[in-house]
């Protein structure tokens, strides 16, 4: 609890695409759905802050906090962290949010920022044995 | 509170599908002849739950496969099915929104014609796991998941016994729906307090990254939404609240192959309408 850190922008992030312009705002007339439907597959391009603690006998990370693009899927988060404790596909580390459930990779960092976040952070706890099974 | 005769019905909802081997895995070993596997699989169950039955009839068929089951995968015109997700869901998706444009299309869908592969699973497009079982696990995640959008915390699930959890799974497997309700209702009901979230996730065509955001299911004046307030609050330029009953709405929102009224009590829709999974899964079709 004592370990602090401040969102960086020097934290490695995780890749990004090229920036796309900013989605409009809604204009006045209803958008049509294509209209609706091409803003929701542009690129979200805004960051999210994400917090890891390690539980049980995981080792620690050399910063607690970073910036990973909210529209990434859950897999680039899962394989964000491998790499910074530089662990082999065949090492065990099981990811939770919130100390509570095991997101699919396939979710978006995005939903699960808008649902889950506590204070601004998403928290991702992070063991190398099964926890809340 | 929940409505047996309802969630009765979702839970007897199925389809019939067709499963058959790849052309190219079947003429690289010289096996053409194989008859499709015809069966009737529930909505709310799992291609992971299919997988025995579908290798053995392909086994006693002709194929030499001695690889686990969580190699096998599926696809259904071309897109790689996700063991995941429901059944009804992935016909809901691939099969009526991916054809809602296409005139004529949805009646010829049936039974539905899934291909079986045994070789070259796409890890890139599907998660690979090591064991079948791996489908609880994630089964189970996501009642967990619901559970922290209702309550903010997982402590309905978590305090139910092991055995009470594992009935879930065991009622889904098993296909015995009392056994399922006679645990999930404790989930569901929320023991009768107001959800602080709905467990929602909206699916939109074109592959478009799914929505899931924390809707309340009351409005700021604490008033009960329907399923219309809710949608809009997600899809506002989809699900207008002042839409004029006499001209057609840009969309259609489907859950089980249905399309419910969107007047229909966003709690009530949560509580009965859910997948097992406790996820109300919303696919929406354009009105072209």
């Amino acid at each position: 609890m004592s370990q602090t850190g401040t969102p960086s922008s020097e934290s490695p992030p995780l890749p990004t695409e090229a920036v796309a312009p900013e989605a409009p705002t809604a204009p006045r007339p209803p958008a049509s759905p294509a209209t609706v439907l091409a803003n929701l597959k542009k690129k979200d391009t805004s960051k999210v802050v994400v917090r890891f603690r390690a539980i049980g006998n995981a080792p620690i990370l050399k910063q607690n906090f970073y910036k990973i693009s909210a529209s990434n899927k859950f897999m680039a988060v899962i394989q964000f962290l491998r790499k910074e404790l530089n662990y082999q596909p065949s090492d065990p580390l099981f990811l939770y949010v919130n100390s509570a459930f095991s997101p699919a990779p396939d979710e978006t960092v995005t939903n699960l920022y808008k649902c889950f976040n506590t204070d601004g952070r998403l928290i991702i706890n992070y063991c190398t044995s099964p926890a809340w099974g | 509170m929940y409505t047996s005769a309802i969630t009765r019905a979702v839970w007897d909802g199925s389809i019939p599908i067709q499963f058959t081997w790849d052309k190219a895995e079947a003429n690289a070993l010289g096996s053409t002849a194989v008859e499709s596997f015809f069966v009737e699989a529930p909505r709310c169950s799992y291609f992971s739950l299919l997988t025995s039955q579908v290798r053995k009839h392909f086994v006693d068929m002709a194929l030499h496969f001695i690889g686990d089951d969580a190699e096998v995968w599926y696809d259904y015109e071309g897109t790689p099915l996700k063991w995941h997700y429901p059944i009804g869901l992935l016909y809901d998706l691939h099969g009526i929104q991916a054809s809602s444009n296409k005139p004529g299309a949805r009646e010829t869908l049936l039974p539905w014609k899934v291909t079986v592969h045994f070789q070259n699973f796409p890890a890139d497009r599907l998660i690979k796991s090591q064991a079948v079982d791996i489908c609880q696990d994630y089964f189970m995640s996501m009642i967990k998941e619901a559970d922290f959008l209702r309550n903010g915390s997982t402590k309905k699930v978590m305090n139910m016994s092991k055995a009470d959890q594992t009935q879930l799974w065991d009622g889904l497997w098993s296909n015995n729906y009392d056994r399922f309700w006679e645990m999930n209702k404790k989930l569901v009901t929320n023991d009768g307090a107001s959800p602080r979230h709905l467990p929602m996730r909206i699916y939109l065509p074109e592959n478009c990254p799914v929505i899931q955001e924390p809707v309340s299911p009351v409005d700021e004046n604490d008033r009960p939404r329907s399923l219309r307030q809710v949608l809009n609050v997600a899809l506002p330029d989809l699900f207008p609240l002042d839409q004029d009953p006499s001209t057609p709405p840009p969309a259609t929102a489907m859950v089980h192959g249905v399309t419910p009224s969107l007047d229909t009590g966003a709690v009530w829709a949560s509580q009965n309408m859910s997948y097992p999974d406790n996820f109300l899964h919303i696919v929406v079709l354009f009105n072209s």
